[in-house]
């Protein structure tokens, strides 16, 4: 089969990368948070801008996400062989499993980055 | 965290450094004519003898000494069912006294007392020890493994639980336990004129010590003490929630920390941290309070939740559905619930972009949440399902948490909260979820894993009556209180009058409360009772884990030899690995040289790396525990010198326990492990167990000092001027002198470990002592920095005098350990080659060194900025 024959890389044996998706949510999550606060806090300009910024924010990590997301797929590669259950001691399954599961992280982290950007748009205001 | 190169891989045999190390060598992974070689039975008896010999339980009264993870962890689960007991006890007496209108059964002062200490003992001392104990008891099962890394460090970790608890718990007894409430908000804890939240403070401080030392200990043990084999993807999702939980400890204890220090800095010194008048802010407490206390709730959620992972296979008799899936929703569970703490504070006046935040975060874990409970049910739909009775308390427990779940998501919403804050409605939701997210599936764990633990089994009739007590006391109990509390009835009140509409829904919930109480005495009885002869079938459930291959009767040594793994069921899908490994026909069978030793493997792929020499039974932790506790309680009554005399003590407890028993230098630096694999005995650096816990210890102290900068930060936007406009301020030039003196120390250190390897010993000692030097130097410029401030007048002072005196502290630490390693290079404990310990030093130096270089900047260089 063809997918032996892959480069099984380093990048393919690292548990961080599998979860860089999240942690963008995070940062995400914290500089939204505390620009909304300092904002509100020093008075920094009218809440439109806010939204603006945040949005900006919004733009940059779905983008980073949405990368790390298809370098992920390509990691699990489901469409050569179909494979969604990653239950061997072998090199492949492993590489798939945590592509697998990165991918998945990367979809939830890319709704959740939606999530938190939701406030700015339908409740920007600091009263 | 990326894995080592493979075996026999050349690049494999030089470390950070380009020097030669160690690896393993030989045939890896094993050939199929070594799996099925026959296995000659007079040899197997002889080492099993010497193993049984090097795993002895210590008799009589040296029992106490053991620090076996059977032992500590069973020991550890007791304690805390008893104290989950008492809190249960305080819970009764409170519902008697809120059965009746005008009651007056007990005083308000005493009501005080019980529902702080209620919520406090439920969480500190029975929820997440009983994780961690669990964890402690079964994970080296799950995992094949000998062992925990680090006993000793568990022993000591339960020695201290049990002294905080008592201490804590104790102090009800002299009516002077803390009174203002489990989440102790300031003001009104911080001019109580008691002792109550000073033993709050420090005794639950010193319980989280214990915490983290078992999160450490848990997160080594799942990526480093795996069997050959044992991929990621092929852990047990128990491995898994253990994984997330113990990362999530690391990050979430910390801020209490950070708080607690700030708290008894106020308590007992009058640095006003939380006082508005001095620019102080109450508010911190909350954020730093909730930042801990909202992912704790998912700390306690999770490991239910993977003990319930474990029967819902059992129970359908097939691998769990969407095992991806589940894993996804454990990390994603545990990040997410990082982003929910405000929803805490939703009634504190913040903006309302802010709580939106908040309210948003809440929402978006439903997701993850929601996705475990449905590979649950697809698991449980796609199997043929025996209705175990562990699976019953499962299933009561998805009912109860599934509606606790729902009132969760009503609350997450800011408008509702507003409603409903501080109401019975917030009771009833939060023991929905606690209740049927943690007691229901660990009382089904320990129906389930009882034969594991006590080779026996508890009884099936006296389950399910236990069960249903428990399920229906616990609706009549609870499900009126929705009701109450929307009728209006606030939270932690002694009493109300009678006639608004609460008296009938209050005597329901008093009623209920017994029933609970009696479902959970004939669950503590069916526990306790004795059992007669020991079970004869050792995989009662028919489960496909590892755990099943234990021994009946109990051997000490946890597996007999460490298996060779290649499924996520071995029992199902290998057979034969359970006669193999009785037999000892896998790795480690032998102890030829009386050691107590377990298979250390690389993190993703589970390849064998090394030999490690475990610690066996000592009365060093406990003593080092006992100090320890001198050193947390004291203090409380004001006793700082016997507490400094206690700290010391302990410190020298933990340098002879290290000293003697642990990087020992082996008699051989390559040992035979079976099957045509030599293993190193001795690794340094990212091999080495030792060194991840420093690391990931290490980790949870960045967070610490991370929330007493964000303390800064907080103060800068939450009033008007920070740093007030006439303030005096850090002397600069001694700021940068402690900066450079700090650079100084590391940098010695960092090159001592290379002139070290290289034979340069004497160089190494000379850099070692004058890095030590240098670290104490620094600690003293900065001190003296601020020492012309008033900390009592402000708190910017304040602040900045914490933080100098947090990094001061930190200072001596690194200096032991320079010191720890200098002794070692003269009496021979190091070794150019043997050198674990200096990096493990090196490695605490660079966290060091971050903390002091942003300590320099926040005291010196920030407040000008801002």
């Amino acid at each position: 089969m063809a997918a032996h024959e892959k480069p099984d890389l380093p990048a393919h044996r690292n548990l961080f990368r599998m979860i860089l998706a999240p942690t963008i949510w995070a940062i995400h999550f914290l500089l939204a948070y505390c620009t909304a606060a300092i904002w509100c806090a020093k008075d920094l300009g009218d809440p439109d801008t806010l939204t603006l910024v945040v949005t900006g924010y919004t733009v940059a990590a779905e983008v980073a996400i949405v990368f790390l997301g298809l370098k992920m797929w390509t990691q699990w590669d489901y469409l050569d062989d179909y494979d969604y259950v990653h239950s061997e001691s072998t090199d492949e399954h492993r590489r798939e499993f945590l592509g697998h599961a990165g991918f998945m992280l990367a979809c939830l982290s890319f709704v959740a980055v939606i999530f938190n950007t939701m406030p700015v748009w339908f409740a920007g205001t600091c009263l | 965290m990326t894995d080592a190169p493979r075996i026999g891989d050349t690049s494999a045999r030089r470390d950070l450094e380009k020097h030669e190390v160690r690896v393993a060598e030989g045939t890896y992974p094993p050939t199929e004519e070594m799996l099925s070689a026959p296995i000659d039975p007079e040899e197997s008896r002889a080492t099993a003898d010497r193993l049984l010999k090097a795993w002895y339980a210590p008799q009589g009264w040296r029992y106490w000494s053991a620090v076996n993870n059977s032992e500590v962890g069973l020991w550890y689960a007791l304690t805390s069912f008893v104290f989950m007991l008492m809190a249960g006890g305080l819970a009764l007496v409170m519902r008697l006294q809120l059965a009746v209108p005008d009651n007056d059964l007990i005083s308000a002062d005493r009501f005080n007392q019980f529902f702080t200490m209620h919520g406090s003992a439920m969480m500190f001392l029975f929820a997440v020890p009983m994780f961690e104990a669990i964890s402690i008891l079964l994970l080296p099962a799950f995992l094949g493994a000998r062992d925990m890394p680090f006993p000793r460090l568990s022993a000591y970790g339960f020695w201290a639980f049990l002294i905080g608890g008592v201490f804590i718990m104790g102090s009800l007894l002299f009516g002077a336990a803390p009174a203002a409430g489990w989440f102790m908000y300031p003001p009104l804890s911080t001019i109580d004129e008691g002792v109550g939240p000073d033993i709050w403070l420090l005794g639950l401080s010193f319980i989280e010590v214990a915490s983290i030392a078992a999160a450490v200990e848990l997160i080594v043990g799942t990526i480093k003490c795996r069997p050959p084999g044992m991929r990621i993807n092929l852990m047990p999702l128990y491995a898994w929630y253990v994984l997330v939980v113990g990362v999530m400890i690391l990050f979430a204890f910390p801020p209490l920390i950070a708080g607690d220090f700030l708290f008894e800095l106020q308590r007992s010194f009058d640095w006003p941290f939380f006082d508005p008048a001095r620019g102080g802010d109450p508010l911190l407490w909350q954020h730093l309070f909730w930042i801990f206390g909202h992912p704790e709730v998912y700390i306690v959620f999770l490991p239910s939740i993977a003990v319930a992972a474990m029967i819902v296979p059992a129970a359908a008799q097939r691998p769990m559905v969407g095992y991806n899936w589940i894993v996804l929703s454990a990390v994603g569970t545990g990040f997410l619930s990082f982003g929910l703490w405000v929803h805490h504070m939703f009634t504190t006046g913040l903006p309302t972009i802010s709580l939106g935040f908040f309210s948003a975060a809440s929402e978006a874990v439903v997701i993850p949440t929601g996705i475990q409970l449905f590979a649950f049910v697809a698991t449980l739909l796609a199997g043929r399902v025996k209705m175990i009775l562990p699976m019953l308390w499962i299933a009561g427990a998805l009912a109860i948490f599934t509606a606790g779940g729902l009132t969760g998501v009503m609350v997450a919403l800011a408008p509702f909260d507003w409603q409903v804050h501080d109401s019975y409605f917030i009771v009833a939701h939060l023991h929905y979820t606690l209740f049927g997210g943690m007691v229901f599936p660990l009382i089904g764990g320990i129906y389930f894993f009882y034969p594991f633990i006590r080779k026996q089994r508890m009884s099936e009739r006296l389950g399910r009556i236990s069960f249903w007590l428990t399920f229906v006391g616990f609706n009549l109990t609870f499900l009126p209180m929705h009701l109450t509390g929307l009728l209006g009835m606030p939270r932690r009140v002694y009493t109300y009058p009678a006639g608004v509409g609460w008296d009938d829904l209050n005597m329901l919930s008093t009623i209920g409360a017994f029933v609970i109480a009696s479902g959970i005495l004939v669950f503590a009885w069916d526990l306790v009772r004795p059992k007669g002869d020991e079970m004869k079938e050792r995989n009662p459930w028919g489960a496909g884990d590892l755990m099943w291959a234990h021994d009946i009767p109990d051997k000490f040594w946890g597996v007999r030899s460490i298996p060779y793994v290649t499924s996520r069921n071995p029992l199902w899908d290998q057979p034969g690995i359970v006669e193999r490994m009785d037999a000892g026909g896998y790795y480690l069978p032998d102890a030829q040289e009386g050691l107590r030793e377990t298979i250390v493997t690389s993190a993703i792929d589970a390849q064998p790396q090394f030999v490690a020499r475990i610690t066996g039974p000592a009365w060093c932790t406990m003593w080092a525990a006992a100090f320890t506790g001198g050193a947390f309680i004291l203090p409380v009554f004001h006793m700082y010198i016997p507490a400094m005399i206690c700290a010391v003590l302990a410190t020298a407890c933990v340098i002879y326990w290290l000293w003697t028993s642990t990087a020992l230098i082996p008699e051989h630096p390559m040992k035979d492990v079976g099957m045509g694999l030599q293993l190193p005995t001795y690794v340094s650096g990212p091999s080495a167990p030792g060194w991840w816990g420093v690391f990931i210890t290490m980790l949870g102290d960045m967070t610490a000092f991370a929330s007493l900068i964000f303390g800064v930060f907080f103060y800068w936007t939450a009033s008007e001027q920070f740093p007030p406009p006439l303030a005096e301020h850090a002397d600069g030039a001694l700021v940068l002198a402690s900066a450079v003196l700090y650079g100084a120390a590391w940098g010695a250190t960092r090159v001592a470990r290379p002139l070290n390897r290289d034979g340069q010993v004497a160089l190494a000692q000379v850099l070692l002592a004058g890095g030590a030097l240098a670290a104490a130097l620094g600690a003293g410029a900065l001190v003296w920095s601020i020492l012309h401030l008033d900390p009592t007048s402000h708190v910017y002072p304040a602040i900045l005098y914490a933080i100098a005196v947090w990094t001061a502290v930190h200072t001596i630490p690194g200096i032991i350990m320079q010191f720890y390693c200098l002794a070692g290079t003269i009496f021979g404990k190091i070794r150019p080659t043997y050198d674990a310990p200096i990096w493990n030093t090196v490695l605490f130096w660079h966290f060091l060194l971050v903390t002091a270089l942003v300590a320099a900047f926040t005291i010196g260089a920030l407040p000008g900025m801002l």
